[in-house]
């Protein structure tokens, strides 16, 4: 098939003519809009404690594990009361098997931006 | 109305004239709801999803860039609204199998009935990837203009023409098979 042909064929669309009420629901829709209260805006100076705290803990999460891998368990910590204040999280950390649930976590989340991204893409 | 009217609706709107945007529906809604058709082929889904793009425009007004015209910006947010509904549920694509038998085998090769031949191409269509089928279907919206179709989707024009070229090339592919499969039935 040449692409005359194919432009012919493609270029001949049915015209669809909206129906009469078409513009009413639009305005409708419209007014409903206009008359809903604005959206609650995300508490965000209520938020940022707790943000600053979430990263200053995982930081140093971060960097106890570091450590850890580096070290092994150290004989000499490096920053002692830091690691003291740490010490129930990491036991609980252990107990719960944590890492593997961040691991499979990330995965999970790293997979799914990942097929978004192809379906997207596609 | 033009440009410059569309612009002075969408300043009477954005004062306060909620009114005013009514003349933008009645202006848009024929291309609006004719390219939601051309993507989903039901009316009634069309109508629904041009809704939501008049909606959408009229929730992002004061987003509007003055850099296009109104109704550039207008067919770049529909066709984006489009394509991730579509994305989200899907126009039930046909297999090539189950493309309309032609009713006269013998006439395939060149001879179709035009008819018939035509309602299989457009067909066709629904069954390529989303990225060519999209460009194809806005190129051929907006009368083979590459910039416009390039300006709808937020692609560059060399994006465009390789999409619409390799989109083709599937095409007639599709279209070569579907005879062949036929002319294969037909000679035992």
């Amino acid at each position: 098939m040449k692409d005359d042909d194919l432009h012919r064929i493609l270029s001949q669309e049915r015209q669809v003519i909206p129906s009469r009420g078409f513009v009413i629901a639009v305005m409708d829709s419209v007014r409903r809009e206009a008359a809903a209260p604005p959206p609650i805006p995300f508490p965000w100076k209520r938020a940022w404690p707790g943000i600053g705290v979430a990263g200053l803990m995982l930081g140093a999460l971060v960097i106890a594990t570091i450590t850890l891998l580096i070290q092994g368990i150290p004989n000499q910590p490096l920053w002692p009361p830091l690691f003291l204040a740490l010490a129930p999280i990491f036991e609980v950390w252990k107990a719960v098997g944590a890492t593997w649930i961040v691991l499979a976590l990330v995965l999970s989340f790293a997979s799914v931006k990942l097929s978004t991204r192809f379906v997207c893409n596609d | 109305m033009n440009a410059a009217e569309d612009q002075a609706a969408v300043e009477k709107v954005l004062a306060g004239d909620r009114s005013a945007f009514e003349g933008l529906v009645r202006r848009w809604q024929g291309p609006l709801v004719n390219l939601a058709y051309r993507f989903c082929r039901d009316r009634g889904r069309a109508e629904e999803m041009a809704q939501e793009a008049f909606l959408k425009a009229y929730r992002s007004l004061d987003r509007w860039r003055r850099e296009s015209t109104f109704s550039t910006w207008l067919f770049a947010l529909a066709t984006n609204l489009y394509c991730s509904e579509l994305r989200r549920i899907p126009v039930q694509t046909f297999a090539l199998d189950h493309l309309a038998e032609p009713t006269d085998p013998h006439a395939l090769d060149g001879r179709l009935e035009e008819e018939s031949r035509d309602r299989a191409v457009r067909r066709a269509v629904y069954t390529l990837p989303p990225k060519y089928r999209e460009v194809l279907l806005l190129f051929y919206f907006h009368e083979m203009d590459v910039a416009s179709t390039a300006r709808s989707l937020g692609l560059r024009q060399g994006t465009v023409k390789a999409r619409l070229s390799r989109g083709r090339e599937l095409l007639r592919s599709k279209l070569n098979r579907l005879v062949a499969q036929h002319v294969r039935k037909e000679v035992p």
